[in-house]
């Protein structure tokens, strides 16, 4: 059985176990049961909230059919999504985040928004890390998830800090930013521990809430730290840039630059 | 897991992982009980099997397997870390498709170079090779046979490898893949200071005010000593990096500055920075006065290629004609201060004599670097189109600003491949040394320029043991009588044994298997098929009908696929085993555990093939065409039986019993208390009872004396130590060479002495050349080089518009023959993808995972397009990694090479790609 002909098989079969779930007998008790995704069946890019994409999507397997990675399948009976309808496991086939997004135009329900068309918009779940198994977490030079995220340096971050225990290395400490990440799951699918220490779950498994009644003052301590932080590198690089309060100045200065950079002068 | 913390509970043992994975609270008893199984653990010490960083481990081992490994805590490389490939290091083992048995093409019952593979003993494979081996080796001599081994063969192997090739079968054609690595660097070490040795090491990362990377992506290819840098930075606020790179990569993320620029455009960078330090003042006379003279070499040197395209695909021949003439650019022309010949044919005419140097004066070298001002440079280097000149100018002030900085800032200056790999790359490595050498900041603690290693044994074995081609053990040469005799004496050989003509280098043994020069190759630890540039040129020679070729490895390789006999080799813990790593720092283990079915050790390999040479048959009268050495008859190697047998040496000895298992090594004697009880394959397969890497290091030492010390074999072993830097006088080991009060060699009062003694008497001249050809000596001074701007043989036209560059990734070691077999990591990246400036794929239609087709000259390969990935390559430029087998990424590079060094560049090999 050819790749594509073992994909045609698979939606025949998702989509026979879901008419039958949608004639309602003999599977009800299993359709109940299966009414809601689990936290790391994840939709494709561009899927409606979970209500209304289970309001309008068809399970006609467009989608699955359109994905070239063979990320996306159509539920069966014992899967983590209700049945018929289009999901993908991270730690399985990532989503590749393709650049022209081929799945979401052949939605023909719209349970895949049409307008969707940059990949890097979508919110397919969120990674969320273990930060006692992780590896860089613990000063290994790991960092697997930051160099493949398709948004690196914007879903995933890397906090530099000094490493207390050896005190000459760094923690290279990945973190996930909710703002950025797509959810496409090419971190869970490269983690190298037994059991993926960074895990791509549905938002609402992932995120907290403040209360509505209190309103954050400043966010300042979410700011990442810079190794560089404190240095105005642009002013050092280059000193003959900064205004100059008076003709002359600039040359006294440069004399007693903060880094000794002495051009000019005898050793 | 109430009262369990979380922390404790993933120290446990694997029985209570278990537990955790299936989600199971797990009791106290079955804590005990996990305990228990965790205290028949055996652990000891280890080193990691991958990079020249040299990160110690510690290995447990229970019921003959290893079961965990961890950063050694004690280590000071490392100090309980790993990077990614490290953590694995206990699962590249257990591959399943090690190789356990030899293989050999056979057809009707014997040898056939066109049958299939087929089982056999090992008898049966040595018999053969021995027989094949033999049959050449009367033919034509020492000179068409080669052992082709590598910088992560341990010290024991090269020992043994060397010494049987050129002490037993009188050929010098033993060449590592550190030729490939770290050839270039040896050259500038022995150009400059007349021995090959780092006079830096890893503390300087915490000393230095600026830490400078020369087209060095430490961030992937040294991870464990980016770390000690970042924190560095992180934790000193003063401390600054600067990334002088040719693509943007990992390292830029940490560091102050970055500076993209034009391939092979350094060396003209440098040499601004050295101008700058002369028109600014900042040269230290006091210094350069003392302790070194100035020096240069001949310019139109070729770029190591074949002088002939007589075995050249008709596509590579326009680039191989560039050997003979070679047309330089405007750039070029100023460079060289010959402007008229802009545009004009150059003759390669000192292809044949690219090594020659002579003494200048400090005006000449004035004269040399007059025309690399600020603007010239920056014109010629400037990497990033979207750049302006301007703020690329600002940023090349600035890099001369750090080096010029005052004498109380430290400096280190940082490179490894993208210096080496390249057509001008001994050149390059001195014009680092120059820049520290004018300031007097070098071999002092935080001051250095520090040439970092690709491989784990590249100093320690292939360098130090001396598997090279030209080499002899610490620092000795083929070439020097005086240095021949001196290894004869302590190998015990007959006065001329030892072929005083220098071997093949790596490559030419390769092209000699396509010319019909060399016919039997066998590769220890190394994958050259897949590894080296141009690789279809030797995939074919291999196949050739009168070539033999002998693979040991551990695990199927491209290299296997070409061979007419596959050895199943040990693998790491598997044997008895010390390497050296960058900083002069040897570290050993003890075999742990033995290897699966019949694989066997290198070193049991060489040993038990010696046994299949008699003297007569080896040291008796040999053809040696082109031989014309003083002291020696012509086109031969003299017989030196009857000098032999005044030795007490008979003809029918085999070289077993004559260079290895001699009276002297017999002596110690296995089973040996440092042993700890543990097991030694190579002995126990012997069974002769005498500790083979004990008695060959303890007969190696000697060699060290002087200069190079090693401690004694059982002080590495001792529980305590973790590693020792040499030389190691008086029980202490040495951080930093040349200067007083750091090197035990240099004598209180000299302030510096740079005491190598190779190359120590040149001629004088002028930059144009020799004018006075009498030796001049320099005892204790180094050399500064003038070395000018230079192109390479394969610029981008209208039809290859591409620049390729290859390299390696944090996530893959080499040719990813075990860590491919890590499933964890082959998971992180299971393919090499072309990473692509986002417009040039645009231009060509192509999109961030579209599969496409990349051409050179030399091939065509697919491969997929990556245009989000961690390496942002600038316009006009591809990478690609070379670890992954399905891409074979050496199809499509040049085997250009440095001519001095013999090394390829793997960085410039003109491309084109288009859609699939």
């Amino acid at each position: 059985m050819s790749a594509t002909d073992r994909r045609q098989f698979l939606i025949r079969t998702a989509q026979m176990a879901g008419a039958a779930a949608c004639a309602g007998v003999l599977w009800s008790p299993l359709v109940r049961s299966q009414a809601k995704a689990s936290a790391h069946a994840l939709r494709p890019p561009g899927a409606l909230p979970e209500e209304d994409f289970m309001a309008l999507c068809l399970k006609c397997g467009q989608c699955v059919k359109a994905c070239p990675f063979e990320t996306l399948k159509l539920a069966t009976v014992a899967d983590d999504a209700p049945i018929g309808t289009p999901y993908f496991i991270a730690r399985e086939i990532p989503c590749e985040m393709c650049v022209d997004v081929p799945c979401v135009p052949v939605c023909p329900s719209g349970a895949l928004d049409r307008e969707f068309t940059d990949i890097t918009k979508a919110r397919m779940g969120l990674a969320v890390i273990d930060p006692e198994i992780c590896l860089s977490m613990r000063g290994l030079r790991c960092e697997v998830c930051w160099r493949l995220c398709p948004v690196r340096d914007k879903a995933i971050t890397l906090n530099i800090v000094h490493n207390e225990g050896t005190n000459r290395h760094v923690r290279f400490e990945p973190v996930i930013n909710s703002e950025h990440c797509t959810g496409c799951g090419i971190c869970e699918k490269a983690c190298p521990t037994e059991e993926s220490s960074i895990r791509v779950l549905r938002h609402k498994f992932v995120q907290g809430r403040l209360g509505e009644h209190y309103s954050p003052s400043s966010d300042g301590d979410f700011k990442l730290q810079d190794v560089r932080r404190g240095t105005d590198i642009a002013k050092e690089l280059n000193p003959g840039d900064k205004k100059q309060a008076a003709p002359g100045a600039g040359y006294f200065n440069r004399r007693g630059g903060r880094d000794g950079i002495i051009p000019g002068s005898t050793p | 897991m109430t009262s369990l913390s979380r922390r404790e509970f993933i120290k446990t043992s694997i029985a209570a992982t278990t537990a955790a994975t299936a989600g199971f609270t797990v009791s106290q008893a079955a804590l005990a009980q996990a305990n228990a199984a965790e205290a028949g653990w055996k652990w000891d010490k280890s080193v990691c099997r991958f990079c020249g960083v040299g990160c110690g481990e510690q290995v447990a081992t229970f019921q003959g397997k290893i079961v965990a490994i961890k950063g050694d805590p004690d280590a000071p490389v490392n100090r309980g870390l790993n990077c990614i490939k490290g953590y694995f290091n206990g699962r590249i083992l257990y591959g399943e498709d090690r190789l356990t048995q030899p293989l050999m093409r056979m057809k009707g019952g014997k040898f056939d170079k066109t049958g299939d593979f087929v089982p056999v003993s090992w008898d049966q494979a040595l018999d053969e090779i021995a027989a094949q081996f033999k049959r050449i080796y009367k033919a034509k001599g020492p000179s068409a046979v080669a052992m082709l081994t590598s910088g992560q063969s341990l010290v024991s192997e090269g020992y043994i490898t060397n010494k049987l090739i050129k002490a037993g079968f009188r050929s010098n054609n033993i060449d590592p893949n550190a030729r490939l690595c770290m050839a270039s660097a040896v050259v500038a070490f022995y150009q400059c200071f007349g021995v090959d040795e780092p006079a830096n090491c890893y503390d300087d990362f915490e000393l230095a005010d600026t830490t400078v990377l020369w087209s060095n992506n430490m961030a992937e290819a040294h991870p464990i000593l980016w770390s000690r840098v970042t924190d560095h930075r992180l934790t000193d606020k003063n401390s600054r990096i600067i990334n002088v790179t040719t693509y943007r990569n990992l390292c830029s993320d940490i560091a102050d500055l970055e500076i993209l620029y034009k391939p092979n455009t350094e060396l003209a960078i440098a040499n601004y920075i050295a101008r700058e330090m002369i028109e600014r003042n900042a040269v230290n006379m006091d210094f350069v006065n003392k302790h070194c003279i100035f020096a240069t070499g001949p310019v139109d040197i070729g770029f190591g290629m074949r002088p002939t395209d007589k075995f050249a695909f008709p596509a590579e021949k326009d680039t191989l004609a560039k050997q003979l003439n070679y047309t330089i650019d405007k750039y070029e022309a100023i460079a060289q201060r010959r402007p008229e010949m802009a545009g004009k044919s150059v003759e390669q005419k000192d292809a044949g004599r690219a090594d020659a140097h002579w003494h200048i004066t400090f005006d000449e070298y004035k004269r040399g670097v007059a025309p690399y001002t600020l603007d010239f440079v920056a014109e010629l280097a400037k990497g990033d189109p979207a750049e302006s000149l301007d703020a690329f100018k600002k940023k090349l002030q600035q890099l001369a600003n750090y080096y010029i900085a005052d004498k109380s800032k430290k400096i280190v200056s940082l490179w490894c491949m993208g210096a080496n790999q390249h057509v001008r790359g001994v050149w390059f490595n001195e014009q680092i040394y120059a820049l520290h050498l004018l300031l007097g900041k070098y071999g002092t603690p935080g001051n250095g320029a520090f040439s970092l290693t690709g491989q784990p044994s590249a100093c320690g074995t292939a360098r130090e043991i001396g598997t090279f081609s030209h080499r002899l053990p610490s620092d000795m040469l083929v070439a020097n009588p005086a240095h021949r005799e001196k290894t004869e004496k302590i190998w015990k050989l007959p006065a001329k044994t030892l072929n005083p003509r220098v071997g093949t280098a790596l490559m030419i043994a390769l092209r000699g298997l396509e010319d019909g020069s060399v016919n039997f190759v066998w590769t220890q630890t190394v994958n050259l098929w897949q590894s080296t540039p141009n690789t279809n040129h030797w995939l074919k020679a291999a196949r050739k009908p009168e070539n033999f070729v002998v693979v040991a490895d551990s695990y199927p390789t491209l290299s296997g696929k070409v061979a007419d006999v596959v050895l199943p080799a040990a693998m790491i813990n598997e044997k008895w085993g010390m390497f050296g790593n960058a900083e002069r720092r040897m570290q050993c283990w003890r075999q742990m555990v033995n290897a699966p079915g019949q694989a066997r050790p290198d070193a049991w390999m060489m040993l038990e093939f010696s046994k299949r040479f008699t003297l007569k048959e080896v040291w008796g009268e040999l053809p040696l065409p082109g031989l014309k050495v003083e002291g020696f008859p012509e086109n031969k190697l003299p017989s030196v039986l009857e000098e032999a047998k005044k030795m007490g040496y008979n003809e029918n000895m085999t070289l077993y019993e004559v260079l290895f298992a001699t009276p002297d090594n017999k002596k110690f004697k296995w089973p040996d208390p440092i042993a700890k009880g543990m097991e030694n394959s190579v002995v126990n397969l012997l069974g002769d009872g005498w500790f083979v890497e004990k008695a060959l290091f303890e007969e190696y030492r000697p060699f060290t004396f002087g200069g190079h010390d090693l401690a004694p074999f059982d002080m590495y072993y001792d529980d305590k130590v973790r590693g020792l830097r040499w030389p190691i006088i008086d029980g202490k080991e040495t951080k930093w060479r040349f200067s007083e009060g750091n090197d035990p060699y240099v004598k209180p009062g000299e302030g510096f002495n740079f005491h190598g003694k190779l190359l120590k008497a040149i001629p004088s001249g002028d930059l144009d050349g020799v004018k006075d050809t009498t030796p001049k000596p320099l005892p204790g001074k180094a050399k500064i080089f003038f070395r000018p701007y230079a192109g390479y043989p394969e610029k981008l036209d209208s039809n290859y518009d591409l620049q390729l560059c290859t390299g390696r990734i944090l996530e893959h070691w080499h040719t990813g023959s075990m860590t491919r077999r890590v499933p964890e990591l082959h998971r992180t990246a299971p393919t090499a993808m072309l990473d692509m400036n986002p417009a040039d794929a645009e231009k060509r239609g192509l999109k961030h995972q579209d599969v496409a087709w990349v051409e050179t000259r030399r091939g065509k390969i697919k491969m997929v397009v990556n245009t989000r990935g961690r390496n942002k390559v600038l316009p006009g430029t591809i990478w690609a990694a070379f670890f992954d087998e399905g891409v074979q990424v050496n199809q499509l590079t040049l085997d250009a090479a440095d001519p001095l060094s013999l090394e390829p560049d793997y960085k410039k090999a003109a491309a084109k790609v288009y859609k699939a």
